[in-house]
C-alpha cells in the first residue's frame, strides 16, 4: 500500500457518513428495540461494511484504531444498557432448562418403577 | 474442521451429549469441510484484509464476534497495571484484551471458516514500545492464524475414515441384527420371552442404524440441505433421538424382565409383555418430543445439528438414568444369584447366571461411552486412538448386541448346528434315494439317529424352559419317520 492512511479524514468521514446512517436507522427502530439483536444485526452489519469500504477507499488498513474507538462510542451510545448476552443461539436460562431435562428423567425413573411393579403383579400367572 | 470442531467440542467440560453425538459433531465438520464453505482470506499473505466474506453464516457470525467484543471493549475497566501496554482492539477475527508490552498472548482459532482448528491457537505479539506487531512486509497490525489451519489435511483425512467407519459400523451393525432377526423367527424352539424382547432390541437398533445412516449420508455431505433447513430433516432429528431413547429403553426392558424373573418372581416363567412393550417403544416418545419441542421454541439451528447445547441432555439424561438403573438391577440379580440362590437352586441359578451374563456384559459396554467421553487425552496420538475407539464403541453396537445376545448363545448355536445336520443328512439321504436301493437307505434310518439323541443330551444344559426337549424330540420322530 502506497498512500498512507489519513486517520483524521478517515474519523471524521466515519462520523459523518456510516454515522449519520446507523444514526437514521436506529432513531426509526426506537429504542426499546436496541438491544434485540435480530432487529439490530442488518443496521449493525451496515455499519461495519461502511467503515470497511471506507477504509478501503482511504487506503486504511481495517479494522484500526480508529475503528476501535468509534465503535466502542457506539457501544456505549446504543447498547450501553442491553445485558451481556451473546447474540449467537443461546441455550434458555437455567429456570427453563433444568424443568425441561429434569422432566424426562424423572419420567424414565417413574416408568421404570411402574413397570417392575406391574410385572410383578402380574407375575403370579404360572 | 472436520476434526477441529469435532476435538474441540470432546474437550469442553459438558461431553456426555458430545459423546453419543460425536458423529453429529463429524457432521458438523463435514458439512463446513465441504469445498462451497472456503475461506477467502488468505491469512498467510499478511497483506490482504480479512474482508467479511459473502457467506452469509460465516459472516453474521464475524459480526456477532465483532459485536460482543466491542461490548467487552467497552464495558471491562480500563487498565490498572503499570507499565506500558497494547490496547485492547478487535483485529477482524478475535478479541483481544489489554496486553503488558513485550508479551505474546493467545487464544483459540475461530471456528467460521472449515478448515480453521479451533483448538489451536492464534497468537498476538505486544512489543516493548506497547504497540501491536506489525507485519514487516506490509506494516499492518497482524495476528499469528497460521497454525489455525496448519495440520488441517491430516485431520481432515482422519475425519473422513472416521465418517466412514461409522457408515460401515452402521452398516455390518444392520446386517448381524437382520440375520439375528431371521435365526430369532425361524427357530421357533428358540422362542420365550427373553428372546421376544431380545427382538424388539434388536428391532430398534436396525431402526436407529437406519436412521443414522440415512443422517450421515444425506444431511452430512450436504451444507446446502442445511442451510435450507427443511422441516424434513428436523423430523429425522427428532426420530433420530427417539431410536437412541428405545435403543436403552430396550435395554433397561430386557434388565428389568430378568430382574423380575430371577430376583422378584423366581423362575416363574409367564410375564405379560404389555407392558414392557410400553416402556421399550412408547416412553421415549417424550424425550424425543420434549426436546423437539424445546429445540424448536429455544435453540433453533438448521437441522437441530448443534451439539453445542444443553437440550440434548433432555433425551441424554433419561438415557443414562436407564442405564443407570439397569446396572443396579444387573447387580441386584448377580447378587441374588451368588448369595440366595446358589445353596437352594444350584442348577437353576447357573442357568440364570448364563442368562445374566450376556445382558451384564453388554450394559456396561453400552453405557461407558458416557463415562469415559469426558476425558479426551491431549496428546495428538492418544486424542486419535481415542477417537477410534470411542467410534467403535457407538457405531458397533448393534454388531456387538446381535453378537452377543444371538449368535454366541448357546441356544442358537445348538439349533443352527441341528438345522445344519438336518440339512446334510436330508442331503445324504436324497442322494442315496437318487442312485440306490432301500438297503442304503436302512443305514440311513440308522445315522440319522444317533445325532438327534446328542442334541437331546445337549439341550438339557441349556434351557429356559421346557419347549427345547420337547422339540428336539419332535426332531427324533420326524427324522425316523423320513428316514424309514
Amino acid at each position: 500500500v502506497a498512500t498512507a492512511c489519513h486517520e483524521a479524514d478517515y474519523g471524521q468521514l466515519m462520523r459523518d457518513y456510516c454515522l449519520s446512517q446507523f444514526q437514521a436507522s436506529m432513531e426509526a427502530l426506537g429504542p426499546r428495540l436496541w438491544c434485540d439483536w435480530e432487529e439490530t444485526l442488518g443496521t449493525y452489519g451496515e455499519l461495519t461494511n461502511c467503515t470497511a469500504l471506507l477504509a478501503e477507499r482511504l487506503a486504511c488498513f481495517w479494522p484500526n484504531r480508529l475503528v476501535d474507538e468509534f465503535f466502542v462510542a457506539v457501544h456505549r451510545r446504543y447498547f450501553g444498557g442491553c445485558p451481556l448476552s451473546g447474540r449467537a443461539l443461546r441455550d434458555p436460562p437455567a429456570a427453563v432448562l433444568c424443568p425441561f431435562i429434569a422432566l424426562p428423567v424423572v419420567g424414565a425413573l417413574l416408568a421404570a418403577a411402574l413397570v417392575v411393579w406391574r410385572s410383578k403383579r402380574g407375575e403370579g400367572i404360572v | 474442521m472436520l476434526s477441529v470442531s469435532y476435538n474441540v467440542s470432546l474437550q469442553k467440560e459438558s461431553t456426555m451429549k458430545k459423546t453419543t453425538h460425536s458423529c453429529f459433531l463429524l457432521i458438523i465438520l463435514l458439512i463446513r469441510m465441504v469445498p462451497s464453505l472456503t475461506s477467502t482470506v488468505n491469512y498467510t499473505d499478511p497483506t490482504l484484509e480479512p474482508v467479511v466474506t459473502e457467506n452469509s453464516v460465516i459472516r453474521q457470525k464475524i459480526i456477532d464476534s465483532q459485536f460482543k467484543c466491542y461490548e467487552r471493549m467497552n464495558r471491562a475497566p480500563p487498565y490498572r497495571k503499570k507499565g506500558l501496554f497494547c490496547n485492547r482492539t478487535w483485529d477482524g477475527w478475535l478479541c483481544w484484551d489489554d496486553t503488558p508490552a513485550g508479551r505474546i498472548t493467545a487464544q483459540n482459532c475461530p471456528d467460521y471458516f472449515p478448515d480453521f482448528d479451533p483448538t489451536e491457537r492464534a497468537s498476538k505479539y505486544c512489543d516493548e514500545t506497547g504497540n501491536w506487531f506489525r507485519h514487516p512486509e506490509s506494516n499492518r497490525t497482524w495476528s499469528n492464524y497460521t497454525l489455525c489451519n496448519s495440520f488441517t489435511s491430516e485431520k481432515l483425512k482422519m475425519a473422513f475414515i472416521l465418517y466412514y467407519m461409522a457408515i460401515v459400523g452402521h452398516a455390518l451393525s444392520i446386517t448381524s441384527l437382520l440375520i439375528s432377526l431371521a435365526i430369532f423367527f425361524y427357530f421357533k424352539s428358540l422362542s420365550c420371552q427373553r428372546i421376544t424382547l431380545h427382538k424388539n432390541l434388536f428391532f430398534s437398533y436396525v431402526l436407529n442404524s437406519m436412521f443414522t445412516i440415512a443422517h450421515l449420508i444425506a444431511v452430512v455431505p450436504n451444507p446446502g440441505l442445511v442451510k435450507r433447513d427443511p422441516v424434513s430433516c428436523k423430523v429425522l432429528q427428532f426420530f433420530h433421538q427417539y431410536m437412541l431413547g428405545c435403543n436403552y429403553f430396550w435395554m433397561l426392558c430386557e434388565g428389568i424382565y430378568l430382574h423380575t424373573l430371577i430376583v422378584v418372581a423366581v423362575f416363574a416363567e409367564e410375564q405379560r409383555l404389555h407392558w414392557y412393550y410400553l416402556l421399550g417403544w412408547g416412553f421415549p416418545l417424550v424425550p424425543a418430543s420434549i426436546h423437539a419441542v424445546a429445540r424448536a421454541k429455544y435453540f433453533n439451528d438448521n437441522c437441530w445439528m448443534s451439539v453445542d447445547t444443553h437440550l440434548l441432555y433432555i433425551v441424554h439424561g433419561p438415557v443414562m438414568a436407564a442405564l443407570l438403573v439397569n446396572f443396579f438391577f444387573l447387580l441386584n440379580i448377580v447378587r441374588v444369584l451368588v448369595t440366595k440362590l446358589r445353596d437352594t437352586h444350584r442348577a437353576e441359578s447357573n442357568m440364570y447366571m448364563k442368562a445374566v451374563r450376556a445382558t451384564l456384559i453388554l450394559v456396561p459396554l453400552l453405557g461407558i461411552q458416557f463415562v469415559i467421553i469426558p476425558w479426551r487425552p491431549e496428546n495428538r496420538l492418544a486424542g486419535e486412538i481415542y477417537d477410534y475407539i470411542m467410534h467403535i464403541l457407538m457405531h458397533y453396537q448393534g454388531l456387538l448386541v446381535a453378537t452377543i445376545f444371538c449368535f454366541f448363545n448357546g441356544e442358537v448355536q445348538g439349533a443352527l448346528k441341528r438345522q445344519w445336520t438336518q440339512y446334510k443328512t436330508q442331503w445324504g439321504q436324497r442322494r442315496r434315494e437318487h442312485c440306490s436301493t432301500r438297503s442304503t437307505s436302512y443305514t440311513a434310518t440308522s445315522i440319522t439317529e444317533v445325532p438327534v439323541y446328542l442334541y437331546h443330551h445337549d439341550s438339557n444344559n441349556e434351557q429356559l424352559n421346557g419347549k427345547y426337549i420337547d422339540d428336539s424330540e419332535l426332531v427324533a420322530l420326524k427324522s425316523g419317520e423320513t428316514s424309514a
